[in-house]
């Protein structure tokens, strides 16, 4: 039975070209306006060693990567292993292994499951004289016999390969060779072709991408980072446009310095950005201080990945929530906004600019190493988001200038250097409205007013979240971040299988659209949290301003370093729903 | 005709915190002076600071400030001449702003050569904590936190300048107001880094003899050396019987880090038009 929704996962080592296969997978779907969702695993190695990837394709609109996949490609019985807990093939899966793999199947075999020994190596030799076209041989099996669009990958292997002739050619005869040697096994094979309509082609981007991609369009002209895993991308590709467009980029020497220069760049005018990962974020936590303290505008891109300290560099986690939102000494007004998927990530860095720059105010978004760092296509026309400029003083402003000047909404007005009337000294020390040194306990008080209220006109203009699922439900899921890829597609899974669960995703961190979620509780019976921290950061936040009243709260919550998956979502859903089960308590 | 600037017009109102007999007063009075000097637009100048007795200076100059965070004055100031690569960005601060906290970024930014001028008031002491020993406290030195004298060897910032790579370094005595602001002036001139170490005797927390006791080491530096000699520049430093004032270390033929960016810039736009979000997003699509 031929399917709309297809899972290829690739396993090998390097030089396996498992890498290039994959992306090669995700851009031939791309190419014929699939929905596509790629994520990539490593081992420790720097160079080398296991890798495998996950290509999910599919017709209709999809938010989560697989739980299970469907097709696997296994070069290496030894590094699939690795792998195990990850990339876990379904019941009626259909396995390609290396036929002169001198090592067992890692599978045990089930009724339903094909194990498919293929000669990958010997087909490359035979077609092309050498090994290294396996990946392509394999390219043109899948193919051939998954329906992938055979004219577009063999013009994205003309391209990927059209300065080196002797290489072109090869690899297009081992495209060929693939094609004809999954016609040859083709009988043996359960089908799964994919079946779709071809559309108009989609971009292929990853969250961290789509966030350098919004830094250009929100006017972002300089950026400071230091490198740093899962968030180098922002550096690598502002690295390559910024030059391009005017602006410039510093690698710094830390994170410290990164977080300095953005405040220095801000201070002087230009729209400026760092990115990091948890252990950044902590090395930053005085400087935001300083940016709050100051008001200068400034976005902070924080990638998460599993902590405390080094953690698990390469692996998600949503456990940053609370460093976002609290870390830093004294009080420290900050916006932090967590985006859900990589279009998001470049809606959550458009915003986070045009607040920062109308508040002046320290912005973090949040991401994780899953929207961060996979691969997803989305369409160029949903990349379009009204930016907001930095408002300078007006002439009647600059008359007896104050920049710290009490207004109603906090905002005061800034000058940028340049400006004749406009010289001020700026500090960390608490200041009066002229930004002169001031220990006074009254002032003291004032400004702390004066910049917290600010968060009362951020609220009141940005209240981002989501609301799916029914209007009126038995259950209400609340997540953030990327969690809502697992979440929404559990959500509309209980909800074909006729249940009451709806679900609310803020993409609005802090300050918090408590009002839409107070409309969401009364929508909805009782409530279940999903988030993937140890210490249910999420649901402790939520505690600090909400009231459950007599509302059944549960939650879902466990380490990252392991994707959530559709499954445990599903399960979750209905355990709570199951009038038998006590709610979770949380004990940590 | 354009306006002419005179030291009183970089002054600002708000009265130094600074103690009676504090050299730090000298180099303000001096920063006043070169600024003049140099006919620097008081709008196009940011000083920016850390934390510490002479990191307050910002507030007592009339141009736009930064008071810090302690030891991040130069990637703040950093951040702003990469951004507004025409301001003129000085830093100033103390030793233990610099070297101790800031010591990664003073490393960093001399091997970097961005164009900024850098101003160290060297009392060797922590003042505004009230005197513990700093990296700049001679060894054996009684201070609050080494009350049986300080057990570690000291730094000398100008030796730690010239190693790291800045391409101008010069010393000088605060009390010495002609040479601070003729030396003041060739730094903010110098293209590329520039490390002005000036010492600024602490007379509240190093003795109140601090003052006439440096004055007497101070000699100028000899004229005939190549002073684009690492090696012979370095002789001027970890001195102990003598106080070498003047440029010790120069170098003129090595292009600054933001000349460095604009070739990079020229090189990549190449007289294109600028790209758009439609050239960037094109980059996403598959088959590329």
């Amino acid at each position: 039975m031929s399917t709309k929704d297809l899972t290829i996962a690739v396993v090998g080592s390097g030089g396996d070209g498992v890498v290039t296969l994959g992306e090669m997978i995700a851009q031939a779907g791309a190419s014929v306006g699939l929905h596509v969702i790629k994520t990539e695993a490593y081992g420790p190695q720097i160079r080398g060693g296991e890798s495998s990837c996950t290509v999910r394709l599919s017709a209709d609109p999809i938010a989560s990567q697989s739980d299970k996949v469907d097709v696997l490609v296994t070069f290496n019985w030894g590094d699939f292993a690795r792998f195990r807990s990850e990339i876990v093939p379904k019941a009626d899966a259909v396995i390609f292994h290396e036929a002169n793999d001198k090592e067992e199947s890692k599978l045990e075999a089930t009724p339903g499951m094909r194990q498919v020994p293929v000669p990958f190596v010997n087909l490359a030799k035979e077609a092309t004289g050498g090994a290294a076209a396996k990946n392509i041989v394999t390219l043109g099996i899948l193919c051939e016999l998954f329906g992938l669009p055979i004219d577009p990958v063999r013009s994205a292997v003309e391209k990927k390969f059209r300065k080196k002739a002797t290489a072109l050619e090869m690899n297009l005869k081992g495209f060929t060779a693939g094609i004809e040697y999954g016609k040859s096994i083709a009988a043996e094979i359960p089908n799964k072709r994919l079946e779709y309509t071809p559309g108009t082609p989609k971009l292929l981007m990853s969250g961290n991408e789509a966030a350098a991609v919004a830094a250009v369009h929100a006017g972002c002209r300089f950026f400071a980072g230091y490198p740093i895993t899962p968030s180098s991308e922002v550096l690598h590709f502002l690295g390559e446009w910024l030059p391009k467009l005017g602006g410039s980029v510093l690698q710094t020497e830390d994170e410290l310095a990164a977080i300095g220069a953005v405040v220095g760049g801000s201070f002087a005018g230009v729209k400026s950005l760092t990115a990091t990962s948890g252990p950044g974020l902590s090395l930053m936590s005085e400087m935001i201080g300083l940016a709050a303290m100051a008001e200068i505008p400034t976005v902070i891109i924080n990638v998460q990945r599993g902590g405390p300290s080094t953690g698990i560099p390469t692996k998600s986690e949503q456990s940053d929530l609370w460093h976002a939102v609290y870390g830093s000494h004294g009080d420290t007004p900050r916006v932090v906004i967590a985006a859900t998927d990589a279009e998001d990530c470049f809606h959550a860095t458009v915003d986070a600019f045009n607040i920062a720059e109308e508040f002046q105010i320290p912005v973090i978004m949040l991401s994780d190493q899953l929207i961060g760092q996979r691969r997803e296509t989305l369409s160029a026309e949903n990349l379009v988001h009204d930016v907001t400029e930095r408002t300078l003083p007006s002439e009647e402003e600059l008359e007896n200038y104050k920049r710290y000047k009490i207004t109603p909404n906090g905002v005061s007005p800034m000058s940028i250097p340049g400006m004749v009337r406009g010289m001020y000294q700026t500090n960390g020390l608490e200041h009066d409205e002229t930004g002169a040194p001031n220990a006074g306990y009254i002032t003291h008080e004032v400004m702390n007013e004066k910049r917290y209220r600010k968060m009362w006109a951020i609220r009141d203009k940005y209240h981002m979240c989501t609301r799916f699922g029914p209007e009126k439900a038995d259950l209400g899921v609340i997540c953030w971040g990327s969690s809502k890829g697992a979440v929404k597609e559990a959500v509309e899974k209980a909800n074909a299988a006729g249940l009451r669960v709806a679900a609310f995703v803020p993409q609005m961190i802090y300050p918090f659209p408590k009002r839409e979620l107070e409309a969401f509780m009364e929508s909805v019976g009782q409530l279940l949290i999903v988030e993937l921290n140890y210490t249910a950061q999420f649901y402790r936040y939520l505690r600090t301003f909400m009231d459950f009243h007599d509302k059944r709260v549960s939650v879902h919550k466990r380490s990252g370093g392991k994707l959530l998956s559709v499954t445990e979502v599903q399960e979750a859903i209905s355990r709570v729903l199951n009038p038998e089960v006590v709610a979770t308590e949380v004990l940590v | 005709m354009s306006t002419v600037y005179k030291p009183a017009d970089y002054k600002s109102e708000l009265k130094p915190v600074w103690c009676p007999g504090c050299g730090d007063y000298g180099v303000l009075n001096s920063l006043h002076r070169a600024m003049a000097e140099l006919q620097i637009e008081p709008w196009k100048a940011c000083v920016v600071s850390g934390i510490g007795c002479s990191s307050r200076l910002p507030g007592y100059v009339t141009t736009y400030g930064f008071n810090s965070l302690h030891g991040r004055a130069l990637p703040i100031a950093s951040g702003m001449k990469l951004a507004r690569p025409e301001l003129d960005v000085i830093v100033v601060g103390g030793d233990g702003d610099g070297i101790a906290i800031g010591g990664n970024h003073l490393l960093h930014s001399a091997r970097r050569n961005l164009d900024l001028t850098y101003i160290m008031m060297d009392n060797e002491i922590y003042g505004l904590t009230k005197g513990q020993a700093a990296p700049t406290t001679p060894t054996g030195d009684k201070t609050k936190s080494t009350i049986y004298g300080n057990p570690e060897p000291s730094v000398d910032p100008c030796e730690l300048a010239i190693s790291c790579g800045a391409t101008w370094v010069a010393r000088a005595f605060s009390g010495d107001v002609k040479t601070v602001v003729d030396l003041m002036v060739k730094a903010v001139r110098h293209k590329g880094f520039s490390f002005l170490n000036i010492i600024s005797p602490c007379v509240t927390f190093r003795g109140d003899d601090q003052f006439t006791k440096l004055r007497a080491k101070v000699r100028a530096v000899p004229e005939d050396y190549d002073k684009s000699d690492r090696g012979a520049a370095l002789r001027f430093t970890r001195e102990t019987d003598v106080l070498t004032s003047g440029v010790l270390y120069e170098v003129t033929d090595v292009r600054s880090f933001g000349d460095k960016l604009q070739d990079i810039a020229h090189e990549v736009q190449n007289g294109k038009p600028m790209p758009g979000m439609s050239d960037i997003l094109k980059t996403f699509q598959p088959g590329l």
